[in-house]
């Protein structure tokens, strides 16, 4: 017994990210085979992504650069989405707006999936009085509306990229804890938690090594879906001028486009539909995922 | 729990970088003014007593004065409540009455009919209703120019009674349908797992069994007791739709809340800002209240517990 238990000793995070990565690879490739909305949703975000890494390549003038073309010119060979009131090109700015739109998703989705699991585990974990107060807290900040929150939080602190990011990163973890609870109170009273306990583990290890990589896959869905809030948070700022002027924004180009709409019908058009692309491919992923874990819808 | 969005609201001016008297007074140049501000709101003083008295302000309805607009914060905000919540409960009601019913024929009918459905629903959920709105605007008033391009009632002309109200309902067709739609895809969506569900259980092969036409089955029986979720996702929705109403009234420059959050960012009237961020909070907890109060009404076995 104590010679396993050396033998484990030096499980890392790599290991726990390994672990994981091999559950999301099965159960991902499994996905593929049952559900095509999942399949759909992958195709399209990976179109997004590669679109995103490529942007330099396939655009021909540089992002937020004014006066590239003649402001108000329609949709032409040379602009394919047209340009806008201060002469910029439409066209390579949505390209760079979707990198925008999916740093913001990631990271702040990172940033509130660390907040929301740190809480939830220590909820799920010990219990007691300091769960009943983790929740409480947990369900006042779901009730507090976050986009309004979030767009407090950057009017104040500034609006720059970094704060954005920040700001929807913490209004957005609450649903996270809850879920990480509900999955670490399961998971704490299966049989091989209790014969971890039985071997003498510490509570870290228990906690990181035994079920964290069990409960993860189970919010795995849920961090998707939060991806997609969180761009279309990034986005509704961006449309309301809360925005980094020196970043390019599928929101706030919408901002812009509101003074034109009657002129420049192409300003609104383009940048909407690439953020609605966006959005729906995550949204299909997301439900893809969720049907396929959930036995009972997938039957149906 | 209306407390907790005034406590947030006041750690977060004062965690805000510079002076916050600039936060909660606005940006006035005159440097007389700013001391005499910083007087009456106690921030010369230690920091729990100006949490006492930042907290018995906002109770008082005393949020501050906006002066660029010249009016008190409150004022500003309480008269532009009943546009925004006519426009959100316009939309609620349109959405409810097709949502439910399009839920309900998605889960009784399954098949082709559901898959179309519930496709339409999710890109209806995933398409942001601040473009869709524009979308909408630019086709139907740019256009083919057969609705008005904002606002709610037509300017230089003074109708009254019956006038009024066909004038504003004509004002409100294009925000409400933005609104709506994104709604109905909402609880369409929600419906349609919800009949799903209660199709499943055991009263429903009964009811099949007394021979009971189907449609009488899927409507009397199966919506009946799928609705009390329904009511619940739709109440806690209240905060998206809030938000919603908020970004569609910029589109349409409709005179609510939203089109002053605009307006106060663009001018960086931070005190009408935090007041807003207060007000929607309250309408967001006071809406989850009627869905507790509701929920007892539909559901006896919660009112007898």
């Amino acid at each position: 017994m104590t010679n396993m238990n050396n033998q484990r000793t030096t499980y890392t995070i790599t290991d726990l990210l390994k672990n994981v990565g091999w559950q999301l690879l099965c159960k991902t490739s499994k996905a593929f085979r049952v559900n095509p909305r999942f399949t759909a949703g992958f195709i399209i975000i990976l179109v997004v992504v590669i679109l995103a890494i490529v942007a330099p390549l396939i655009t021909w003038h540089p992002p937020l650069k004014t006066l590239v073309g003649r402001p108000f010119t329609p949709p032409a060979a040379l602009h394919p989405f047209g340009v806008d009131d201060l002469g910029r090109d439409i066209y390579t700015n949505v390209l760079y707006g979707i990198r925008t739109s999916l740093t913001v998703g990631v990271s702040s989705v990172t940033i509130s999936l660390a907040i929301g699991i740190l809480i939830g585990v220590i909820a799920g974990y010990y219990g007691g009085i300091l769960e009943d107060a983790l929740m409480r807290i947990t369900d006042m900040a779901l009730i507090i509306p976050q986009f309004l929150l979030a767009l407090v939080i950057v009017a104040i602190f500034g609006q720059n990229f970094q704060n954005i990011i920040i700001a929807i990163g913490i209004v957005s973890w609450p649903g996270i804890a809850r879920m990480m609870r509900a999955e670490f109170l399961s998971i704490k009273e299966r049989p091989f938690i209790e014969a971890a306990r039985a071997v003498g583990l510490t509570d870290v290890r228990i906690i990181f090594e035994e079920i964290l990589p069990n409960a993860i896959p189970a919010i795995i869905p849920y961090a998707v879906l939060q991806i997609n809030t969180a761009i279309l948070v990034e986005a509704g700022l961006g449309f309301l001028g809360i925005a980094d002027p020196n970043v390019p924004s599928l929101g706030l180009m919408l901002n812009t486009a509101q003074q034109y709409l009657v002129r420049a019908w192409w300003m609104a058009f383009f940048p909407g539909l690439v953020l609605s692309i966006i959005v729906i491919g995550l949204n299909l992923l997301g439900d893809g995922l969720i049907e396929y874990l959930n036995p009972r819808l997938r039957k149906r | 729990m209306i407390l907790v969005v005034i406590i947030v609201t006041f750690l977060l001016v004062r965690l805000a970088p510079g002076d916050p008297t600039y936060i909660l007074v606005g940006e006035v140049g005159d440097e007389s003014f700013v001391r005499a501000a910083r007087e009456r709101l106690g921030l010369d003083k230690p920091l729990y007593e100006q949490f006492i008295i930042y907290i018995s302000n906002v109770f008082r309805g005393d949020l501050g004065y906006s002066y660029l607009r010249s009016e008190s914060v409150a004022k500003l905000i309480v008269e532009r409540i009943p546009a925004t919540l006519l426009l959100v409960l316009t939309a609620m009601f349109i959405s409810a009455l097709i949502g439910i019913l399009v839920g309900t024929i998605a889960a009784a009918k399954r098949g082709v009919v559901d898959l179309t459905l519930s496709t339409l629903s999710i890109i209806g959920i995933s398409i942001p209703y601040f473009w869709l709105g524009q979308i909408i605007l630019i086709v139907f008033a740019v256009w083919l120019g057969v609705f008005p391009l904002g606002g709610m009632v037509s300017v230089g002309y003074e109708y009254q009674g019956l006038q009024y109200f066909i004038d504003v309902v004509y004002h409100l067709t294009l925000p409400a349908m933005t609104l709506a739609i994104f709604n109905i895809a909402f609880t369409t969506k929600i419906t349609r797992g919800s009949v799903l569900e209660a199709l499943t259980q055991d009263y429903i092969l009964t009811a099949r069994a007394k021979g009971i036409p189907e449609s009488r089955v899927v409507f009397r029986h199966a919506l009946r007791n799928a609705l009390i979720p329904v009511v619940t996702y739709t109440g806690f929705n209240t905060g998206v739709l809030l938000v919603g109403a908020i970004l569609t009234e910029t589109v349409f420059a409709w005179p609510g809340m939203g089109s002053l959050l605009y307006d106060s960012i663009r001018l960086r009237d931070y005190p009408v800002v935090l007041g807003i961020f207060i007000y929607g909070s309250i309408i967001v907890i006071l809406a989850n209240l009627v869905v507790d109060i509701l929920y007892g009404i539909l559901d006896p076995r919660i009112r007898l517990r």
